[in-house]
């Protein structure tokens, strides 16, 4: 500190090096197009599986084009599955960019992260496309409207979900489950903690 | 930007750069540091306390603070958004602080 005294000028960058956890801070890359609906409910649905379970299998279309089906990872890779309210909103539209620079640390711990919302395919377009390259399969659980998120019990009442992590071991069997405020970002350190745990 | 600063005899020990990392914890601050090896401080701010006293501005942001010999300071110069070069944005910080 004693040394940025003596300094003539002090240029203090501000920015979100990760994430936001709300409207505050966000990427001026979105410009206007963010649309802010206030404080929600912490949480709106009832799980409907739990940590030792064995995930139900499923297959959403890709942003980048083609299926995912979770069980091609088996035996593979753990799977993250990131869950996100919504595109065009505050806190979503940190929270990806900011798994985005994480890459190492999903590889590290030999896992791929599946990002996945209620949003429609050309909808998830037009908005990934504002953080630039994402390594991460985009998925669309649109129709059946929300079925997977329904199947997990983290549909909310009007047709969002959740903003969950699950995370799922190489024999498809559910690790952690983290149904957050849906207002806050989930800091990154909680999916480092229990990747940790799978090694 | 800090390689210019560092590397030219009339700004180094002038001007000092420090980085704020708007709802970052201190985790998510130091993964970023050593990921991109930014070698100047950053600051995590987890609570948004810093940026609700800066005026809670979208970002990035730049404030460039002018400190004067007797202790006090002054904002010369705000800016929304990055910046082309990094030379264009210093020659920019020094005509505005006075120090060109």
């Amino acid at each position: 500190m004693k040394r940025i005294l003596f300094a003539n000028v002090l240029i203090v960058a501000l920015s979100v090096f990760f994430v936001a956890g709300s409207v505050f801070g966000l990427s001026e890359v979105y410009k206007n197009n963010i649309y802010d609906p206030g404080m929600l409910k912490p949480t709106d649905s009832v799980l409907k599986v739990k940590v030792g379970d064995q995930s139900p299998d499923f297959s959403l279309p890709a942003v980048q084009g083609g299926n995912v089906t979770l069980s091609q990872f088996r035996g593979k890779k753990n799977v993250v599955l990131s869950f996100i309210p919504a595109a065009w909103t505050p806190v979503c539209s940190d929270q990806w960019p900011g798994y985005n620079i994480a890459k190492p640390i999903f590889d590290k711990y030999d896992a791929i992260l599946l990002g996945i919302s209620a949003d429609n395919i050309p909808t998830l377009f037009a908005w990934t496309n504002q953080m630039g390259e994402l390594w991460f399969p985009v998925l669309s659980d649109f129709w059946p409207h929300g079925a997977l998120a329904s199947k997990l019990g983290i549909l909310r009442s009007n047709g969002t979900t959740e903003r969950a992590t699950f995370i799922i071991d190489k024999q498809g069997i559910i690790r952690y489950i983290d149904v957050h405020d849906i207002n806050e970002r989930p800091p990154l350190e909680d999916i480092v903690k229990e990747l940790e745990k799978l090694k | 930007m800090y390689q210019i600063i560092e590397s030219n005899q009339d700004t180094k020990g002038k001007i000092k750069l420090i980085g704020i990392g708007a709802g970052n914890s201190p985790f998510e601050v130091n993964y970023f540091q050593e990921t991109y090896q930014i070698p100047f401080p950053l600051f995590d701010d987890k609570n948004y306390d810093i940026h609700e006293m800066l005026g809670m501005v979208r970002t990035p942001y730049f404030f460039v603070v002018k400190i004067n010999k007797d202790g006090t300071h002054k904002l010369t110069y705000t800016q929304l958004g990055g910046f082309k070069t990094a030379e264009d944005f210093l020659d920019l910080i020094l005509k505005e602080s006075g120090l060109r």
